[in-house]
């Protein structure tokens, strides 16, 4: 059965119950928010948007990290892993946030401390908070830029 | 604030099957270990407000801003 929620960034969406990827414990800081559909932001972008079901307003902008980031593989904490049920075939992957500050898209930032994990199969899904200091909130998307503002 | 005094090896037990127990005591560092059902996530408060700082500010991303040619180069 198709639903319909009416997006703050992309108008009307229509999805289907099993789109939908849950979250059992959200998004830090966004704990209640547990249901979303991915939507793409153009065809053939790398971009799609972690769109929540339950707040029209509320989307996160999603890659793959190994778009930027050649070396990127995170160990799983034991506890993602269970809370995901991924076996080692289960199909999952791995989506980084993204952060464009207003109107300054070269300044585009890498959340490599929270990546998200979704299994495929059972469309479960979390953000993973690494301990640790190897991998960054806030990696730069195109270190080119940071050269050219000094 | 709940305040308990504890020796190393000692715990606390918290709500449903979580156990906090004081491992070694050295200088200012304190090593806890942690038992926890797979449903509580257990995080260094730092990061894990740091992570959700960063999710605020990620939520503030808008369409209009995504770099051209919408591929990195």
């Amino acid at each position: 059965m198709t639903q319909q929620l009416q997006s703050t960034r992309f108008g009307a969406l229509d999805f289907a119950a099993e789109d939908i990827i849950h979250f059992p414990g959200g998004l830090a800081g966004f704990e209640d928010r547990r249901d979303y559909v991915l939507v793409e932001h153009a065809p053939d972008s790398p971009y799609q948007w972690l769109q929540s079901v339950e707040s029209a307003d509320l989307a996160f902008l999603l890659v793959e990290p190994g778009l930027f980031v050649a070396d990127y593989a995170p160990e799983m904490p034991v506890r993602a892993v269970k809370n995901l049920e991924l076996e080692e075939s289960t199909p999952r992957v791995v989506y980084t946030i993204v952060t464009i500050p207003r109107g300054r898209p070269r300044d585009m930032t890498l959340n490599l401390a929270g990546p998200i994990v979704i299994n495929v199969e059972s469309r479960r899904a979390v953000q993973i908070i690494l301990e640790g200091d190897e991998h960054p909130v806030r990696r730069r998307a195109f270190p080119e830029a940071e050269q050219a503002a000094a | 604030m709940l305040v308990l005094t504890r020796k190393v090896n000692q715990s606390i037990i918290i709500g449903e099957g979580v156990e906090v127990m004081i491992l070694e005591v050295r200088g200012e560092q304190v090593r806890i270990g942690i038992k926890a059902p797979r449903d509580v996530t257990v995080h260094r408060k730092e990061i894990f407000e740091l992570i959700s700082e960063e999710n605020v500010s990620a939520a503030g991303t808008s369409p209009d801003d995504l770099p051209p040619p919408d591929k990195p180069a």
